[in-house]
């Protein structure tokens, strides 16, 4: 017997958007042991130590695995038939007294295009209301906007592999090596054989130690950094003349507007010295294949959707798209935060970011669905905060999602979710955000459920189950389908991979999707009725009216919040290697071992200034909120500024962040804010490193 | 390009290698130290291969093609090299490979048992330090092939070859163990190790347990 294991089955990771392919591994009845599929599109046999190694969560005791009802204050144990009926009673209740638009829903990133999409029929056909979102709000919402506005689909316009086909690689607000482990590798691999990286962020990341160029800009500055890079192409008559001319609208704005961005106006603002923004604006345009990346660092601001705006003006005025080795990869955050916007879990908009005020659309829908809907979109997740305290918003069915850990503003989210009359979480843990609930069902990782993700490129990939949810814990797809029966709206559905056939069927550019075409390879969309999927967009036309790509004239404006006397330093946060987002997974695992809690970096100057030192535990405090964590000292951030995570609930870093949001798509600024860092007093640190022994695990069931 | 391999004639590409064409002729070829995601190394002589009017065997994971190339994989002399070569590895282990690996995999394509030479063995050396990854020293073969992974797939450069002859082995930092080294756990090491010299915790677990119920199924 030479196979360890009682069965493998080839999944895709429930982790970052790169959407590595798993072998899951199995024995008594659980997974015991991941390894990288050699075939993944994205991984090609490779995974990081969330995917390999992260997922004795989903073994973890604390699982949720009954159904929860508060009661007196607490909660106790329900069956699925009470706590189903309680959902029923209390949604039909506040829908006939206060209409259906009382009530919202958000979907979750990290469940399956399936699950996205029934949840958003759920708050729309069974419900009646287009309150329905998803935590891509939070994140990469402006890429997505930005994208339409631009170029005309939501999505990197190629694939990873273009990374290894292009000259050089412009990478801006965004850390791969620690937020995308396995897209970072294959970026290091391809600096390490020739690919020029051209980095920007205000902290020195591990990348830019393997590229040509790194700009420091202050957080904030993305636009005018974009303005400057796109003033010097111009100014030295490196742009695509015959592309602009073919291809594109709108380049006369502008290239006026670009010409008052002098390097050297731009270096005031940025920080960044004007002959490296004449270098990198040289090394980008003069390649005849490059790929811009970003990430978070980009969107998470004031104006971040007006900044990839400008990054498609940079790619366009040098004909970088739409080519093999010129693609703009937005990296995204969670494993399905491109499916489940793709999939319609949006307030304004059904599958394939087509929206509810078209009403051919909707009539469409509405035809498919059986029931009637409404014109106009629903509320976006803070209008949806904002409603409930003042008392318009009584009831919130959320699914996968802890925004009262990960949302900003934390004290009006948590004020938002007391006052509502009703509240469903639907989770595989108990979270921040569910202590407020009157119902809480237990779901299903990603390791025990069906369906698929789309990742970062496009790609819809297979999710299959590789394990069963424990106790009486059920797939998402048989809660909510379950849910809306209670409701009296029987969805038909047997199987997700009928969800999926729907898609396809109620979608044109997803018409050629099935789980049986998706298959190992995957499908990248859109995808033909006969099933030719489209790992490169824009090779002759852009999905806009008149097939043009469209320029967009955005002046530099100053971030929401700024460094002054009382919070003389600026806040960035961001994301660690070894945890994932608000933790609940990885904190559950053996990565808390290797880094057992949450510190503040401070560049050792500004440290000797404060007379703080490394291991200190100091006070940080915004214009929000205060939080106190443990000090490291490190040179690979900027002067000025401060960074820390946000994967520990005992840290609350988003206490510090205001409700300061990109101006198109409500994504909040998380990446500037002005603090003030003092030592603290009585040296009490909150987080502290657990007591902890390596259990054999093998045993802890 | 046109080859043979074992008289069945395959189309390659220029500069593909003997084994690159045996697998395309679905002629089996045992490897030791290739892996698909690393450069070709050619370290461990177990892809021995006959090519006709050749004067010796050759290694197939490193030697290219050319025109009109005869190739026989089950050539007696290379098979021969190959397999003593495999037995002089499993000569320093302390216990036979485990079962599932790919060193025990070779052995069996060899049909080798106990070896024959009975010369010094690597005494246990286990480090299980980190939270997830294991080092069975007395089982690395200095194949290379986690110190490339690590070079190669994550760019961590984690790993490093140390000693000469038979204390040839491999190391973590500076023997300071994966945490305290520039490790980023991405486990391409394990995932490439062909005899457990780097494993997990919970698979160590699993056999033990495993080897626990056998026991007692056969009291």
């Amino acid at each position: 017997m030479t196979d360890r294991f009682e069965q493998t089955t080839t999944t895709t990771c429930g982790y970052c958007g790169v959407g590595c392919r798993l072998e899951a591994h199995r024995a008594d009845g659980h997974v015991v042991s991941i390894s990288p599929a050699m075939d993944g599109p994205a991984n090609k046999g490779h995974t990081c130590l969330k995917g390999r190694f992260a997922h004795q969560f989903a073994r973890s005791r604390d699982r949720l695995t009954a159904p929860l009802v508060r009661e007196s204050g607490g909660f106790r144990l329900a069956s699925w038939d009470e706590a189903v009926a309680k959902i029923a009673d209390n949604l039909g209740r506040i829908k006939s007294e206060h209409g259906p638009d009382a009530i919202a829903g958000l979907a979750s990133s990290r469940a399956t295009n399936e699950d996205c999409y029934v949840m958003q029929r759920l708050i729309r056909a069974a419900v009646g209301t287009h309150n329905i979102d998803n935590c891509s709000r939070v994140c990469h919402s402006p890429t997505s906007f930005a994208l339409r506005k631009s170029f005309g689909l939501s999505g990197a316009t190629g694939s990873f592999d273009d990374i290894e086909q292009a000259q050089v690689a412009l990478l801006i607000g965004v850390n791969p090596t620690q937020g995308h482990p396995v897209v970072g590798a294959r970026i290091k691999q391809a600096a390490l054989r020739g690919l020029k990286l051209i980095t920007a962020d205000p902290r020195r990341i591990e990348l830019a130690d393997y590229g040509e160029l790194h700009m420091g800009n202050r957080p904030g500055t993305n636009a005018a950094l974009m303005q400057g890079l796109a003033h010097v192409v111009i100014r030295d008559e490196l742009v695509d003349r015959d592309f602009i001319d073919s291809r594109t609208e709108g380049y006369e704005a502008v290239e006026e507007l670009a010409g008052t961005y002098t390097p050297e106006a731009v270096e005031g603002i940025t920080g960044v010295p004007a002959t490296d923004i004449e270098a990198a604006a040289h090394m980008y345009a003069e390649a005849d294949r490059a790929c811009i990346l970003w990430g978070l660092g980009v969107t998470e601001h004031l104006y971040g959707s007006e900044v990839v705006q400008l990054i498609c003006n940079l790619a366009l005025m040098t004909a970088n798209v739409g080519r093999p080795g010129a693609a703009l990869l937005p990296l995204r955050g969670q494993n399905n935060v491109q499916g489940s916007s793709d999939m319609g879990a949006l307030p304004d908009t059904f599958t394939d970011y087509r929206p509810v005020t078209d009403d051919a659309i909707t009539s469409a829908f509405e035809e498919r669905w059986g029931v009637e809907m409404k014109r106009e979109r629903g509320m976006k997740i803070p209008e949806m905060f904002d409603a409930a305290v003042a008392g318009d918003l009584k009831a919130m069915y959320i699914f996968g999602e802890d925004v009262a850990q990960t949302d900003p503003d934390t004290a009006h989210v948590q004020k938002a979710l007391e006052s509502l009359d009703f509240l469903v979480c639907q989770d595989i843990f108990e979270t921040e955000t569910s202590k407020y609930a009157d119902v809480v069902l237990p779901a299903s990782s990603f390791l025990e459920k069906t369906g698929t993700f789309t990742n970062a490129e496009r790609r819809l990939q297979l999710v299959s189950a590789a394990a069963e949810p424990p106790g009486s814990a059920k797939t998402d797809f048989e809660i909510l389908t379950m849910v809306s029966a209670a409701l009296g709206y029987e969805m038909g559905y047997e199987t997700p991979s009928d969800v999926m056939d729907e898609i396809a069927e109620m979608t044109p550019r997803y018409a050629g999707q099935s789980h049986e075409r998706i298959g190992r390879g995957g499908l990248q969309w859109p995808v033909a009725a006969d099933g030719t999927d489209s790992p490169i967009l824009y090779t002759d036309h852009f999905e806009l009216p008149g097939g043009k790509a469209r320029f967009a004239a955005l002046p530099y404006k100053e971030p929401g919040d700024a460094a002054d006397d009382d919070f003389p330093l600026i806040l960035v946060t961001g994301r660690r290697l070894e945890h994932y987002n608000a933790g609940t997974m990885t904190r559950r695992t053996g990565n808390l071992e290797l880094l057992p809690f949450d510190t503040l970096e401070v560049h050792p100057e500004d440290a000797a200034s404060l007379g703080i030192s490394d291991g200190d535990t100091v006070t940080v405090r915004s214009r929000r909120g205060e939080i106190a964590l443990p000090v490291r000292l490190t040179e690979r951030i900027e002067r000025g500024h401060v960074f820390t995570a946000f994967h520990f609930p005992e840290v609350r870093t988003n206490l510090l962040v205001g409700s300061s949001a990109d101006v198109n798509t409500s994504c909040p600024e998380y990446k500037v804010i002005a603090v003030s860092v003092e030592p603290e007093a009585s040296a009490a640190p909150l987080a502290r490193e657990p007591e902890r022994e390596r259990e054999p695990l093998i045993d802890a069931l | 390009m046109e080859v043979f391999v074992d008289d069945k004639p395959v189309e390659i590409s220029e500069g593909a290698t003997v084994l690159e064409a045996a697998r395309i002729a679905d002629s089996y070829v045992p490897t030791l130290c290739f892996d698909d995601r690393l450069e070709q190394f050619g370290a461990c002589r177990v892809c021995m291969v006959g090519i006709e009017g050749g004067r010796a065997p050759v290694a197939a994971c490193t030697t290219p093609c050319t025109e009109g190339m005869r190739i026989r994989t089950t050539d007696e002399t290379a098979r021969r090299v190959a397999s003593n070569t495999v037995e002089l590895v499993l000569s320093e282990l302390p216990a036979a490979p485990a079962d599932h690996t790919e060193l025990a995999a070779v052995a069996r394509f060899f049909k080798l048992g106990e070896p024959r030479w009975q010369g010094e063995q690597h005494p246990p050396d286990e480090d299980g330090r980190h939270p997830y990854l294991v080092l069975q020293h007395e089982l690395c073969i200095s194949c290379g092939r986690c110190v490339r992974a690590c070079d190669e797939v994550q760019g961590a450069f984690a790993l490093t070859a140390t000693g000469r002859g038979f204390r040839a082995n491999i190391t973590a930092g500076l023997d300071s163990g994966f945490e305290e080294s520039t490790c980023v756990t991405c486990g391409a090491c394990a995932d490439t190790c062909p005899t457990d010299a780097i494993t997990e915790h919970l698979l160590l677990d699993l056999a033990a347990s495993s080897a626990t119920t056998n026991g007692e199924v056969e009291r």
